[in-house]
């Protein structure tokens, strides 16, 4: 079954070399396309304590997978400075960060608002859902379909969504397969 | 025939010619590339000396032969130094596969005494194939995850 990660358990972890099995960086920040529903890249830290910032970025294409541990690249080769980057890693437009952002159904009810992406473990930052304070009180897990319409401050998902609302991350990776296979076959 | 690194540990260096203890076993550096050993680093007092595996005459149950003395080489270069000073070693290095998951610790690494030729690396005493050895550096030893 599908593993799942927060945004905010990627942060700080390790990136490593598979071949040099040496820790080059860390993760400072995730940056995320809602459009795309994926990870376009991570900013870095240096390693080690008060290490403070890397300029180089990692571009999702080239990372070889985010896991629960660490984030494996092939070579150092990957890191790359923001300039030779591809647009919307290097300079990130404003207005994409989507934690506060209200989340509303095709009905018009608000399930709550998004307080972290959720990242399917062994991807290269595939987002399938995202960790909300939900209306009704509490911690929710929503999935996320392919698409969805987002704005700077709200985002339209299915109605159905509402019936996949879960309380923990290893439900929504059983209901992330379930409300996309449902989603397709309409 | 197979040999483990833990249990190889200390295990005396002995001269041909003159049949001198020139030392111990210190730590084994591994080509993980062509899945062999390297070298082998020997303690000797508070000195590490490196000798190519290609120059070892007889890898024993009880004494590793060498020629003689001057097969013995002091570190050369960065690499030589971090081999001497242990910081390749396999051994309790934390061991993370290709998606990043933590494994473990690698607990101990198979190999035939012949040829040096890696067989096997463990992994909390569970047991990857050299094939599914990936790189190993100073932070971790990366693994091939068998597919489910």
């Amino acid at each position: 079954m599908s593993v799942l990660v927060t945004g905010s358990a990627i942060r700080g972890l390790p990136v490593v070399t598979i071949r040099g099995g040496e820790d080059v960086a860390e993760v400072r920040d995730v940056i995320y396309s809602p459009e795309a529903g994926r990870i376009v890249g991570l900013t870095l830290n240096k390693r080690g304590f008060l290490a403070g910032r890397r300029r180089e970025v990692l571009s999702a294409e080239t990372i070889h997978a985010i896991g629960p541990d660490a984030v494996m690249i092939e070579d150092e080769s990957s890191l790359i400075l923001p300039e030779n980057s591809p647009a919307g890693l290097g300079t990130p437009p404003s207005g994409r960060d989507v934690t506060g952002n209200e989340v509303l159904t095709e009905a018009g009810a608000s399930l709550g608002q998004v307080r972290d992406i959720v990242v399917l473990v062994g991807s290269t930052g595939t987002v399938v859902g995202y960790e909300i304070d939900a209306a009704a009180g509490g911690t929710g897990y929503i999935p996320l379909p392919k698409q969805l319409a987002v704005s700077g401050s709200a985002l339209v998902v299915p109605d159905a969504t509402k019936e996949f609302i879960e309380d923990n991350l290893v439900g929504l990776a059983a209901a992330v397969d379930k409300f996309r296979s449902e989603a397709e076959s309409r | 025939m197979s040999e483990r690194f833990a249990a190889a540990s200390e295990r005396k260096v002995i001269s041909r010619t003159s049949a001198e203890e020139l030392g111990t076993l210190a730590h084994i550096v591994v080509d993980v590339k062509r899945r062999q050993i390297a070298s082998l680093v020997v303690g000797k007092g508070r000195k590490a000396l490196l000798i190519a595996w290609e120059q070892v005459s007889g890898f024993g149950p009880d004494a590793i032969m060498i020629a003689d003395d001057t097969a013995l080489q002091e570190p050369r270069d960065d690499g030589e130094q971090a081999a001497a000073d242990g910081k390749l070693e396999l051994i309790g290095k934390r061991a993370l596969s290709d998606s990043g998951n933590d494994l473990g610790n690698v607990t101990d690494v198979v190999f035939d005494p012949d040829t040096g030729a890696i067989q096997s690396i463990l992994v909390d005493d569970r047991e990857y194939p050299a094939v599914s050895l990936l790189g190993a550096g100073s932070f971790a030893v990366i693994v091939r995850e068998p597919a489910e």
